[in-house]
């Protein structure tokens, strides 16, 4: 058993060398690799000429100009990670890395639309997106943006798109599922790493769909031609075909219907914790307390990153961001992270990123050798963790433990905010309301007793006209 | 055409070749209608709409 648990966890050798990124293999013209935790972009001969076409097009600049495309610098090739690179880039980092399936509707649809016009402006320079990847866009400084420098290649305005099929997979058909079926249906991307299979789609979208002319176009149809081509003998397949060509217009004419098809699809969250906030048992007093207690815990605390746990639509997110911190703010409903996304698109505070995570079952380790998209603890450490009005849910609502959670919030950061919420309060009391009180240590004593392991309390503040109270911990090896 | 190094599927690039002498003629007469509209009101960006994204304005 214990020989079984070494083999296990023994590093993978990679062909790239130690420090390649483990989801970075799929493209022979170029990889990922940190050197001295620094993130590099090695251009191999494979992918040398569509490189220099593409800085040769002048579409770099462009996309750079108008922050579609993450900027980098060149280095030099003594900096590559194996010997035969024929150029080296350094990205400029991104804050943090996030998966679609961590995406709200909104998200999700805007990396699509970003997809698109990056594809369009390729078009106009001769060139063309040789993916459509989700995993190709990340969120940053409140926007998405295209992050795989080599995703080019030229291309004649008359050769149908290659990455036709995986936009529609990665993006449509999730982003109809949202729409016309359920917002949880984003979860599918957790699953289905390379998009969602269009013949499952096209089986869990209602029949009305068929009346919108895009969706009955890139999806029912669609995946009404797969089954028609899977059916096909190999024989009569690729070998003999001549090279399928469209005219210059037709393919504008498809990428317009899919930005319209994408552009007109809409999704409203309705959920419970959407309305959270402004239905919680606060009273004023309490929920200024709250407010000036978590403020000045994390002026004694410092650091410049948070996580914040359970943060519904973003009001503790947004007083971390006022302080200087850049923040994630995770939360289980889809419809609160769409909220807290739309309140952030005006530009109030691009220092807040909003994501979707259930706690009690977060993002894993997915994809080839269960290393290709890291697990959400994996891809980061925060200075401080927020866990406000969240542990009773976890305690009582999720029968864990409470040195449970203590444990993994230890795991997780060096530092914690964390709000108790005893039994006495409505909210905790709703949530035992319909059940058996099993939870016989959950007492503030309890608690300071199952945190205590892991942290030390170095601070504990009862919120002024309220049941709560607040503590401030700290990881006992920091 | 060069192979792309993601499988694009045979059906997919078939349905699209159907799909761009479909939806041709309507776009390019869309196109110029838009285009006209704009000469006429005399704006200088003669195809504001063909990469504007919309946007969700929020609830």
């Amino acid at each position: 058993m214990r020989d079984r648990r070494i083999a296990a966890r023994r590093p993978i050798p990679r062909p790239e060398g130690p420090d390649t990124e483990p989801a970075s293999f799929r493209d022979p013209a170029g990889f990922v690799f940190r050197r001295e935790g620094v993130i590099h972009r090695q251009v191999q001969a494979a992918g040398a000429a569509d490189w220099q076409a593409f800085l040769a097009s002048g579409l770099y600049e462009r996309l750079v100009a108008d922050q579609l495309i993450v900027d980098h610098e060149e280095v030099s090739l003594e900096l590559a990670a194996r010997p035969d690179a024929a150029a080296v880039i350094r990205p400029r980092p991104i804050g943090f890395i996030s998966y679609p399936y961590e995406w709200c509707f909104s998200q999700l649809k805007e990396a699509a639309l970003l997809t698109l016009e990056v594809q369009s402006r390729a078009l106009d320079a001769g060139m063309r997106l040789k993916d459509a990847s989700a995993y190709n866009v990340q969120f940053d400084g409140g926007a998405p943006i295209l992050i795989d420098s080599l995703s080019f290649e030229p291309a004649e305005p008359t050769e149908p798109w290659t990455a036709y099929r995986q936009f529609c997979e990665h993006f449509l058909a999730p982003l109809a599922l949202i729409a016309h079926r359920d917002a949880r249906c984003g979860l599918m991307l957790r699953d289905f790493i390379d998009g969602v299979p269009l013949d499952l789609a096209v089986r869990l979208l209602p029949g009305r769909t068929w009346l919108n002319l895009g969706l009955a176009s890139h999806l029912h149809l669609h995946a009404g031609a797969q089954a028609r081509a899977a059916r096909t003998a190999p024989s009569e397949g690729s070998q003999a075909r001549p090279a399928r060509r469209v005219s210059a217009t037709g393919q504008r004419a498809v990428l317009d219907s899919l930005r319209r098809t994408v552009a007109g699809l809409r999704w409203s969250p309705t959920g419970h914790w959407a309305g959270y906030a402004t239905t919680t048992s606060y009273s004023e007093a309490a929920t200024a307390s709250k407010a000036e207690i978590v403020g000045e815990m994390l002026a004694a605390i410092g650091g410049s990153s948070v996580w914040d746990l359970g943060a519904n639509t973003g009001v503790y997110s947004q007083l971390a961001a006022d302080r200087g911190y850049r923040v994630i703010a995770w939360d289980q409903d889809a419809g609160s992270v769409e909220a807290h996304w739309r309140a952030g698109r005006g530009g109030a505070n691009v220092e807040i990123l909003p994501l979707v995570l259930d706690l009690s079952n977060p993002s894993p380790s997915l994809g080839w050798g269960l290393e290709e998209r890291p697990s959400f603890l994996e891809r980061g450490t925060p200075d401080v963790i927020l866990a406000l009005a969240l542990v009773h849910h976890l305690a009582i609502g999720n029968n864990v433990p409470l040195a449970r959670v203590a444990e993994l919030f230890a795991r997780m950061a060096p530092r914690a905010i964390v709000e108790f919420v005893p039994k006495e309060d409505p909210m905790t009391g709703h949530l035992l309301s319909a059940r058996r009180d099993i939870f016989t240590d959950y007492t503030i004593e309890g608690f300071r007793a199952a945190f205590g392991t892991a942290f030390s309390i170095e601070r504990e503040t009862r919120v002024a006209d309220s049941t709560r109270t607040l503590f401030q911990l700290e990881r006992r090896d920091s | 055409m060069p192979f792309a190094y993601i499988d694009p599927g045979s059906g997919s690039m078939l349905l699209q070749v159907i799909l761009a002498g479909a939806l041709a003629v309507p776009f390019f007469l869309r196109r110029t209608i838009t285009d006209t509209w704009h000469r006429i009101r005399g704006g200088h960006d003669a195809r504001p709409s063909d990469s504007s994204e919309e946007t969700d304005s929020p609830t």
